[in-house]
């Protein structure tokens, strides 16, 4: 087993991060990250950005707004 | 005023609601009353996260409350062409960005969107690269402990296709081929709006962080050092 090496790894990070990556390429960079300090922190980054941009965009539609739209599709049989 | 040309949008005028799974409809006949239940039952429950990604797209209530009733509209009209099986949400999806596209942003239209996709790198800034990975622990911790109100304001400022790209891939955890669809752009464009996008509201995240003094700021030449922001010197 060869490390992929750091290049590799911070190209693809974000496809890593998203789940694009084929099974063999995602194999190899959690392999690289497991022992690089520093690929691993760019990681975490990429990973809070997503977990945080996440939480952030939370809503609830207002009330009124289910009310409309029932009202809007049941007046249209 | 100059005209922006979008190659990226389709210039025929195309149904919002079309669909490449319209050919095969099932030949089970519903009434109109039972197809009302059906999609009151499997569309409806979309709504807070159809109307969470309005609020991204058009930035206030009013005009996000509108889009999402305009989108349930449109796919009620033409539930009959979804095909049971596929991927709803991403049908609902495809509606609302094609009917944000068409209506509202001709409203709200940034001069800055035209030639997006062209601009080079180094016109997006950023330098991730140099930073130390004690700084970069330090990072993480910042963007996690920033409020909500940090977060969706610098989404909100970063350009339009960039911020829907983002938002579809992580908050709704669409793969790139299923945002391809939805924003009718190659995944490779997808891609590097993603990256782009991603790159842009890090930069904004870590200058509200540093704005806040949650973190240091980098030691440039340009950063106004006062030394209250860093830790490092006085640790």
């Amino acid at each position: 087993m060869t490390d992929c090496g750091c290049e590799k790894a911070k190209a693809e990070l974000e496809e890593y991060l998203h789940r694009e990556l084929s099974d063999q390429d995602f194999r190899d960079i959690t392999e690289h990250l497991a022992g690089c300090e520093d690929c691993s922190a760019e990681h975490l980054i990429g990973l809070t950005l997503t977990e945080r941009v996440r939480r952030a965009c939370k809503e609830t539609a207002p009330e009124e707004l289910r009310v409309a739209i029932l009202a809007k599709i049941t007046s249209r049989v | 005023m100059p005209t922006l040309t979008m190659p990226r949008l389709d210039s025929s005028p195309m149904s919002d609601t079309d669909t490449s799974e319209i050919d095969t409809t099932s030949e089970i006949s519903e009434t109109t009353a039972e197809r009302r239940l059906r999609f009151e039952r499997e569309a409806l429950p979309f709504m807070d996260q159809l109307y969470a990604a309005a609020m991204r797209m058009t930035r206030n209530p009013q005009d996000a409350g509108d889009l999402v009733q305009e989108t349930f509209i449109k796919a009620f009209q033409a539930f009959d062409q979804f095909q049971p099986g596929t991927n709803l949400k991403a049908w609902l999806y495809r509606i609302q960005t094609n009917t944000f596209i068409n209506i509202y942003r001709k409203k709200q239209r940034d001069p800055y969107q035209g030639s997006i996709d062209e601009l080079e790198e180094w016109q997006l800034g950023g330098a991730e690269s140099a930073t130390a990975s004690h700084s970069r622990s330090a990072e993480a911790e910042a963007i996690d402990h920033l409020p909500d109100s940090d977060v969706k304001d610098a989404l909100q400022s970063i350009p339009e296709d960039f911020r829907l790209a983002v938002y579809l891939a992580d908050v709704e955890g669409f793969a790139y081929q299923e945002i391809a669809d939805i924003m009718k752009t190659p995944v490779g464009t997808v891609m590097s709006r993603l990256h782009r996008g991603r790159k842009l509201l890090r930069e904004r995240l870590r200058d509200y962080a540093i704005g806040r003094g949650i973190v240091a700021a980098d030691p440039a030449p340009t950063a106004p050092t006062t030394g209250a922001a860093t830790t490092e010197t006085t640790s």
